[in-house]
């Protein structure tokens, strides 16, 4: 700094003066420290600290709450479904076939035969309307359940002789069988072993029994 | 500035000097009181380590050595939960995208015994009247030793758990709880039970359920989150793998339709006595399958209350001899190979030799004169063979394939049958002359429609199909309506011949079959009576299949449907029996669909000469 300044000086010369007076060093006034009070700053921080601590807090909250509405909504949502299924359930069982045609047949609706056709087009009936009749009607409930020969035996009954009286069980039941239900019977009874749901109809009418 | 640099040097100087003194006696005290500052830094790294290396030793702990224990002390403190995110299951459709299977969400009524010990007669009486169980199971249940898990309900719509459960909550029981059990229900009962099948406890065990299951069951997913009184935890630890839920499965069946045709087809089983019986309902130009109904049949909402038995499909896994309505393929592939026409004439004996066998008609007749019109409208077993040893050899052979016997018809059923159709070296003249008239060939019951449709869509063979679009089934076959494919069997002249042909046989005053007759529409059809071949003795057994095939309008066939009958004990035949059935589902689904009737006359073909 030494051998810059006279350098500068030299190249500078018209400066000189004034620029001397300025560059000329001063001692620097001693600052006075002011101590200033600290309760703002520590204001400021503890009311950051607060707050910060207050949001985090309520943040929290309104998290909660939220999650609170969630599983809320979530149960009032499972509950509606469960209802709207319970419902279409309902829908189901009404609109399936057989309890429509049930209805139906209880009003005393039948299926057409024949009916006719009109055709926009031409103004023309189409086909041979018959009316509906009650004749020949569809069956719409299964059969009721044939019972299993434990439960069903076949009807006991002794043949009483005039002469003399003998129970002969097994024998005479056959027989009476037979003779009363004829062809038909004798064969379903054949049968029963082996197919006995189908010989159903028959064995109803043989027996007597109506279930 | 020479002389102010030394003066600003010496003035700096002494301010330091002053300084040094207070410093150095403050240092003095600090190093008393901290000690040298690598000594605390040498202290305080030790004490770091010491602090990591009890760190250290914990993971090692937790991690290394009982991970396991940590883990499930984790769980059972109930800081985090997973719950099933169930798949719904896909439903299975009819045609108009009513269900035929249906799935609902329904719980599960559980319980902790340790916590319904105390008060179980109460609860037990609680959850008897409310949930309809047995008081005396659930008393068990409730009072389990060692447990704290048991069934208290299953499959219980979830409104009716849950609220159960929260009334059980606010009389003061504790210990119950409901989780996901899903419901699968039919809510048309039978109709297309034979079809659709059912699922058991713990999947599908028949039917579309079983075969297109992998489509119809989705995945579950699973969720793992954080909770604290019983509410999730927000920001908490959670993970998600949604579930995917499964496809629904379109059919081509028509609910109202199939169910018609199911109980037309119980009334007529019933009514001729028969072992069982099955009808098929084909739209003639998609080949589209609209009903296929068997008999016995079961109620798929509760499949234990019937035999294993009746469950499946008859018609498509039971194997029989189509009897005279084969007459049908034979007589179309001979007109079409140019050797008769509807008008042929021909002397029918009152029997026929053939091999060391006579062949004999179902009527006794001496030597009639019957054209080939009258051949189908009497249903002539003798006028058929005969007719047939015009083929060249393996020439009928190749039509029967053609119409698509002895080949499955892929349309999604488990376990259909190919039918049998003897090979090539099997073949000979004595055969042939019983395939004829449909004897010695075996087939299934879409696989008949299917071929009787080809004369009603004119020669033309359409793909038979149960799925609308296309499903993969579990083995990885692709089924559908969108896979089927037709091709040209018979020429549209030998179709439109037999047409006209099949139009006699409901004739009431040439044709076997007047009561298939539907009324204002004009119908084609041919009866079939053959002879059963027992399961045990691979002989005829005296027992007959019965059936009716046709379709209307014959002019412009929209429907085509098979009716057969096992074995009935009424002495009927096809035209007695499945020809009424016939004429009512026909009849209905003509109406069903709005087609109106061609007005058409019925053709009148010679059959005598």
């Amino acid at each position: 700094m030494s051998s810059t300044a006279p350098a500068l000086r030299a190249r500078v010369p018209r400066l000189a003066g004034a620029a001397l007076e300025r560059a000329r060093l001063t001692v620097v006034p001693k600052r006075t420290r002011r101590r200033t009070s600290p309760v703002p700053f520590l204001l400021v921080i503890s009311m950051l600290a607060v707050g910060g601590i207050v949001g985090l807090l309520l943040f929290n909250t309104s998290m909660q709450q939220a999650s609170f509405a969630v599983t809320d909504l979530q149960r009032q949502a499972d509950a509606l479904q469960a209802q709207r299924q319970s419902l279409q359930m309902q829908l189901d069982k009404l609109r399936d076939p057989q309890s429509i045609a049930l209805k139906a047949q209880r009003m005393g609706m039948v299926l057409p035969d024949s009916p006719a056709v009109l055709d926009l087009r031409t103004g023309k009936v189409l086909g041979d309307p018959v009316p509906a009749t009650r004749l020949d009607p569809l069956r719409l409930l299964a059969p009721p359940p044939t019972k299993p020969a434990e439960l069903d035996p076949p009807a006991h009954v002794t043949v009483v002789h005039p002469p003399a009286t003998r129970h002969d069980a097994g024998n005479s039941t056959r027989n009476t069988t037979g003779d009363t239900t004829g062809d038909t019977g004798r064969r379903s009874h054949d049968h029963s072993g082996r197919a006995g749901r189908n010989d159903h109809t028959s064995h109803t009418s043989n027996t007597g029994h109506s279930h | 500035m020479p002389t102010s640099s030394p003066r600003g040097r010496s003035g700096r100087t002494p301010a330091a000097r002053n300084r040094r003194p207070g410093a150095a006696a403050r240092a003095r005290v600090r190093r008393s009181l901290r000690g040298s500052a690598p000594l605390r830094l040498r202290t305080g790294f030790v004490f770091i380590a010491l602090v990591m290396s009890f760190f250290g030793a914990r993971l090692v702990q937790l991690q290394g050595i009982e991970p396991e224990k940590y883990a499930t002390l984790a769980a059972s403190t109930g800081g985090t939960v997973t719950v099933e995110l169930p798949a719904t299951r896909g439903k299975i459709l009819d045609r108009n995208g009513r269900a035929l299977a249906d799935s609902v969400a329904a719980r599960m009524v559980v319980a902790d015994p340790v916590q319904t010990r105390r008060k179980a007669p109460d609860l037990a009486r609680f959850l008897a009247r409310r949930l309809h169980v047995d008081y005396f199971t659930t008393l068990r249940a409730l009072t389990q030793q060692d447990s704290r898990f048991a069934y208290i309900a299953r499959r219980v719509p979830a409104s009716l758990a849950v609220r159960v459960v929260n009334a059980a909550t606010d009389a003061g029981y504790r210990g119950l709880a409901t989780r996901n059990d899903p419901l699968r229900i039919y809510p048309d009962h039978d109709v297309a039970a034979n079809l659709v099948g059912f699922m058991g406890t713990d999947g599908p065990l028949a039917g579309l359920e079983l075969t297109f299951n992998k489509q119809l069951q989705g995945r579950d997913g699973s969720e793992t989150y954080e909770v604290g009184a019983g509410n999730r935890i927000p920001l908490g630890h959670s993970t998600v793998t949604p579930a995917v839920n499964g496809t629904d499965l379109h059919t081509t069946i028509d609910e109202d339709l199939q169910w018609y045709t199911q109980r037309v087809l119980r009334q007529t089983v019933l009514g001729a006595r028969g072992d069982s019986g099955f009808a098929v309902v084909m739209d003639r130009r998609s080949g589209e399958i609209l009903a296929l109904a068997d008999y016995p049949t079961y109620d798929a909402s509760n499949p234990q209350a019937a035999p294993a038995k009746d469950r499946n499909s008859l018609a498509m896994t039971s194997p029989y001899e189509p009897g005279s309505v084969e007459k049908v393929l034979t007589l179309s592939g001979l007109i079409d190979a140019g050797k008769v026409t509807d008008r042929t004439r021909l002397l029918v004996p009152g029997q026929l030799r053939s091999g060391d066998r006579v062949i004999h008609d179902w009527f006794p007749h001496g030597t009639i004169r019957l054209t080939l019109a009258g051949v189908i409208a009497q249903s002539s077993n003798i006028g058929t063979a005969k007719s047939s040893r015009l083929y060249p050899p393996g020439q009928l052979r190749k039509y029967l394939t053609g119409f698509g016997l002895g080949r499955r018809t892929d349309i999604g059923v488990n376990g259909e049958t190919p039918g049998l159709l003897p090979s090539r070296a099997q073949w000979n003249g004595m055969l042939q002359d019983r395939i004829a008239f449909g004897q010695s060939v075996s087939v299934n019951g879409v696989q008949m429609a299917a071929a009787v449709n080809t004369i009603a869509n004119g020669g033309v063979r359409v793909d038979p199909s149960l799925i609308e679009g296309r499903a993969t089934t579990n083995l990885g076959q692709v089924v559908g309506t969108d896979e089927a494919t037709s091709h040209r069997v018979v020429s549209q002249n030998a179709a439109h011949q037999m047409t006209q042909m099949m139009e006699r046989v409901v004739d009431p005053d040439v044709g076997v079959a007047p009561s298939a007759q539907v009324p204002g529409y004009v119908v084609a059809g041919k009866t079939g009576t053959a002879q059963r071949v027992g399961p045990t003795c691979g002989c005829y057994n005296g027992q007959f299949t019965v059936s009716f095939a046709g379709f209307a309008p014959a002019d412009d066939p929209r429907f085509t449907v098979y009716v057969v009958v096992q074995n009935p004990r009424n002495g009927g035949g096809g035209g007695t029996v499945a020809g009424p059935a016939f004429s009512k589902i026909m009849s209905f689904a003509l109406r069903r669909y709005g087609v109106p009737p061609t007005g058409a006359e019925p053709s009148h073909i010679p059959t005598t000469w």
